[in-house]
């Protein structure tokens, strides 16, 4: 069962772990807390049958004068590629930043090497 | 201030030090300091502050000789007290900290500055009846700052009082002027509003709630938290019709939310029952997810959710309209998608007559059954897979390799076939193949983590420890796989390595790796405590709520469940087979030799230790020259890595009392995951062989609530009784209490009554006689109970009726035959370990196991 819905603190234990397992970056669990506590709306998890296997976790850049948003963290496990949990996730974030913040525009990195990311982003996001 | 008041020119210096202090400029406090300490070397509160200073430059010890020496000159300084307490709050120790507070506050009480600390702590701590009256104080001192408002509702609130909160978050907003917020503070303010809602709601006023989102609707920022809320409070006060209106406008915006349908079904009351619907339930709510599913054509949940309420033919159709399209994009996690139906045996039937029809439609005219569109060759690559996964499933393990050898002779080149077909041999109980198929995916995408994390994940479970930290190695940073992973708080690394040492029987290593799992859960409770003030300037007060709720349950996560379970049973292993001593081990080598060589042999063995322990302190001085070089760069709030000085658990496999170590966890698991039966399963355990009577008897009376019908726990009542009546007659007056409240308690047990020990087990037997499972335990009972009729326990596995037993059963019984032969003898854990390896069975037969060797340990 397919679910995307804004993360809760017990989550956070599961995305830390998601994080841990897919990417090369990770973080303790305290980075997590703060990010939770700081833009509330702005994690979201992928769920399938109760249990976590993706995240999103979006930020605002507090720096600049005008509203930007950031991706700061996107992993989905690699069981469960190819049924679009990671646009919908994307979309679920970019969807709060804007209603919630007010957002105009959002950014993020990724590795030119990692084809697949590259592709959601530039191709079916629209990213440039 | 106590002691003689400071020339001006000394002030000035002191004040100099406080601000160094604030700014971080330790060096300059420390200069100045020293010169006050020239001309008054024991001025109270100059020692406490250069004690202060030292401790942020890491000199604790230094700095607690200092800050003690102060205080003693001048014991009526809240300064002195201050510092004291801000010292033993850096070391973490909170109750002590508070203490010094208090009396800080008992000499100067209106400083803010303490009062402050104070309730960080009391927060902390959730001392909520202290924390409510510091709050409630600083809110008098200082009215005009937001926070002491804020501060002091929050605290009611988490002291059970929302009634309260929402007074004080009235009076505050009391305050404010009408144009409140300015542009800057929206989102702030907006938070508090919908906070004060959440606690309105809390105190058992949804329509209040309502109308206060109402009233300041234009005010709040977070609209799509405003629809969420106010969607559950309607629905709380039966205003159904506005709900679903909400739920459905949720819905448009994400359609894939299964809270948003959970929303609309309870507004039409289409709620399931206890997880059942009515038929008539289940007629409308087709018509409703029909409609849905035109509305959301992409939505995914609104075509799985049917399947959940659909039965029989409408089940079927339903499902096979859903399955097809899915394989034919070809979705690895179709699979997991639909597991939670196989709890429905007969969904399970009709879901492997669809897969058939469509695997064989597919093979003879490439085509789904009674269509003629020609299907691409990897539609049937994916049923493959999914068969293959839909056979494990049923624990049908040749079959499913049939199948997902024929995907991977198809198309070799997936490696999410290799994954699963890495699981199946896993659940076939063959774990080294398991980790050679994972190892085999993980080169087919070096860059790919989760490959790596699956692949060390396989090794450790087929106990490669050494090939698994040099795999896991891959992807750490700085290649530093033990630090890296630990720093990372790899929890799920952790639990695997330590389950590893556990069944090879390293209970030092395994320990450690436990109960770096439980470092990482305290290092986590600490993580909140910067949280207390940053969430009040932040105002995400919702989010600072659910924190505290978090914390509050953190240790009934799993894997800290996992953690403390398992570090309990290595300490049962270590009391029940205490491990020898080195020197004892080293002796039983040397006795081994002939006597020429065990001179040159005693020789050899301290030379090694001399250089392993000069090893040791070499490479323990590297790493704190590396720490010291490391820290000249960064910050100063860098943590220095302590120096690791038992790095293979030897100081935890030789602790003196192992039981006493397990309480330790097995508090925390009885406090927060008190409904697990495997906690007082472990509990009894504990109690049992520290020869508590009553605490084990009340472990097998929580058992006997949880789950009265399970074999362990039928285990562990007999074994208790058995022992409680071999006790020899009470001689002290505590003893006969002890006695005669076990024989009341006994008596009310409605398992035992005043039955025999042996007609209770031969009642258990005639209960539960399908269960291959049950009637091992009264086996194991029986032989406890009578151990000369050897042959009748026998029997009473023997016995077990073919047609009741499952496949895995069958297997299990076979060889649970041979060894129930061999008579089960004490030593027999080598003959258990073989037996385990030439038995393909699911863990679950390993951890039954482990339950009986330890009984036959007994005789």
């Amino acid at each position: 069962m397919v679910c995307v819905r804004q993360a809760t603190f017990d989550d956070l234990l599961d995305i830390q772990n998601i994080n841990a397992v897919c990417l090369p970056e990770n973080y303790r669990l305290n980075f997590y807390i703060n990010h939770i506590l700081t833009w509330p709306r702005l994690l979201h998890v992928a769920e399938d049958n109760r249990k976590i296997v993706g995240y999103v976790l979006g930020s605002l850049d507090e720096e600049l004068s005008y509203c930007h948003g950031q991706i700061a963290s996107l992993a989905v496990l690699r069981t469960h590629r190819n049924r679009g949990y990671a646009t919908k996730l994307m979309r679920a974030a970019e969807q709060a930043m804007r209603d919630v913040y007010g957002a105009g525009s959002v950014s993020l990195h990724v590795r030119k090497m990692n084809n697949a990311a590259f592709c959601l982003y530039s191709k079916t996001l629209g990213y440039k | 201030m106590g002691g003689p008041a400071l020339p001006p020119k000394e002030n000035n210096l002191f004040k100099l030090i406080v601000k160094s202090y604030e700014t971080k400029q330790y060096k300059k406090g420390l200069k100045a300091s020293d010169q006050i300490l020239r001309k008054f070397p024991e001025h109270g509160e100059t020692l406490a502050m250069k004690g202060l200073i030292l401790n942020c430059m890491d000199r604790k010890a230094e700095a607690f000789e200092l800050v003690r020496k102060g205080l003693k000159n001048d014991l009526k300084s809240h300064v002195c007290w201050h510092v004291y307490g801000l010292l033993y709050r850096s070391d973490r120790d909170y109750r002590e900290a508070i203490k010094c507070y208090r009396c800080a506050l008992r000499i100067d009480p209106e400083n803010i500055q303490i009062l402050r600390d104070l309730s960080l702590l009391q927060a902390q701590m959730r001392e909520l009846v202290g924390f409510v009256e510091t709050r409630r104080q600083l809110l008098t001192l200082k009215p005009s700052h937001r926070n002491n408002w804020i501060g002091f509702a929050i605290a009611h609130h988490i002291n059970h009082e929302p009634a309260m909160a929402v007074n004080i978050l009235d009076a505050y907003e009391g305050t404010l002027e009408e144009d409140f917020p300015p542009e800057s503070e929206r989102y702030e303010h907006s938070e508090m509003l919908l906070y004060k809602a959440t606690v309105l709601e809390e105190a058992g006023q949804p329509e209040k709630a309502l109308e206060e989102l109402a009233k300041k609707e234009e005010k709040i920022v977070d609209k799509l938290g405003l629809r969420e809320h106010r969607a559950s409070l309607y629905l709380q006060t039966n205003h159904v019709a506005e709900a679903e209106e909400i739920y459905r406008k949720l819905l448009d915006v994400n359609p894939d939310n299964y809270l948003y349908y959970e929303g609309v079904q309870k507004c039409l009351g289409l709620a399931p029952n206890g997880g059942i619907y009515t038929s008539e339930q289940v007629q409308k709510l087709e018509q409703v997810y029909n409609d849905l599913c035109k509305k959301y054509p992409r939505s995914a949940a609104a075509k799985r959710i049917p399947l959940d309420f659909l039965e029989e033919d409408a089940f079927k159709a339903a499902f096979e309209q859903y399955v097809r399209p899915v394989l034919k994009k070809g979705v690895p996690s179709l699979f997991s998608d639909l597991r939670s139906l196989y709890s429905h045996p007969r969904k399970v039937e009709m879901m492997e007559e669809v897969f058939l029809k469509i695997v064989t439609s597919l093979e003879t005219s490439k085509t789904f059954p009674g269509s003629s569109d020609v299907e691409s060759p990897s539609t049937y690559l994916w049923t493959l897979y999914l068969l293959a996964q839909h056979f494990d499933q049923r624990r049908q393990y040749e079959k499913a390799l049939s199948y997902i050898d024929q995907a991977i002779a198809h198309t070799p080149t997936v490696i999410d076939l290799y994954l699963v077909k890495g699981r199946i041999k896993k659940h076939a109980g063959d774990p080294v193949a398991a980790a050679a198929l994972a190892d085999e995916a993980r080169t087919m995408d070096l860059a790919d983590r989760f490959l790596n994390s699956e692949c060390v994940k396989r090794m450790l479970q087929a106990d490669q420890v050494e090939l698994a930290e040099k795999t896991a190695v891959l992807f750490t940073k700085d290649g530093d796989q033990h630090n890296n992973l630990f720093d990372m708080q790899c929890m799920w690394y952790e639990l695997a390595s330590g389950d590893s040492h556990f069944r090879q029987g390293n209970m030092g290593k395994a320990l450690k790796k436990y109960l770096s799992v439980e470092k990482h859960y305290n290092d986590m409770v600490e993580d909140q405590f910067d949280f207390h003030t940053y969430c009040l300037r932040k105002m995400t007060l919702r989010a600072y709520i659910r924190m505290l709720r978090f914390q509050d349950h953190l240790h009934s996560h799993r894997f800290f469940f996992r953690a403390a379970t398992s570090a309990i049973r290595c300490y049962i292993k270590l009391h029940d087979s205490p491990p020898k001593a080195v020197a004892e081990e080293q002796e039983a080598v040397i006795a081994g030799l002939p006597a020429a060589e065990r001179k040159k042999m005693r020789q050899k063995l301290r030379k090694a230790e001399a250089k392993a322990k000069k090893e040791a302190e070499e490479k323990a001085k590297e790493e704190i020259a590396a720490v010291v070089t490391s820290k000249g760069g960064k910050k100063a709030t860098h943590v220095s890595r302590p120096v690791d000085t038992d790095p293979d658990g030897d100081k935890l496999l030789h602790v003196e009392d192992p039981l006493s170590e397990a309480l330790k966890y097995l508090r925390l698991l009885q406090e927060h995951s008190a409904d697990a039966l495997e906690t007082h399963l472990l509990a009894f355990e504990v109690y049992f062989r520290k020869g508590k009577k009553l605490l084990a008897l009340q472990a097998v009376k929580k058992q006997l609530v949880l789950d009265p019908s399970s074999p362990d726990v039928h285990r562990c009542l007999i074994r208790l009784f058995e022992s409680l009546d071999k006790q020899p007659k009470p001689d002290s007056h505590a003893d006969e209490i002890i006695h005669n409240v076990i024989a009341m308690e006994r008596a009310s047990l409605k398992e035992l009554g005043s039955k025999s020990l042996l007609d209770v087990n031969r009642d258990f037997l005639e209960a539960h006689g399908d269960s291959l499972k049950h009637r091992a335990a009264a086996a194991e009972i029986s032989l406890l109970l009578s151990p000369e009729a050897k042959s009748e326990a026998i029997k009473i596995v023997e016995d077990s009726s073919e047609d009741h037993a499952s496949s895995f059963e069958k297997q299990w019984r076979a060889t649970s035959k041979k060894w129930m032969a061999s008579q089960g003898l004490c030593s027999c854990t080598s003959v258990v370990g073989d037996f385990f390896q030439r038995c393909s069975c699911c863990i679950k037969v390993v951890s039954t196991l482990c339950g009986i060797v330890p009984l036959f340990n007994i005789f």
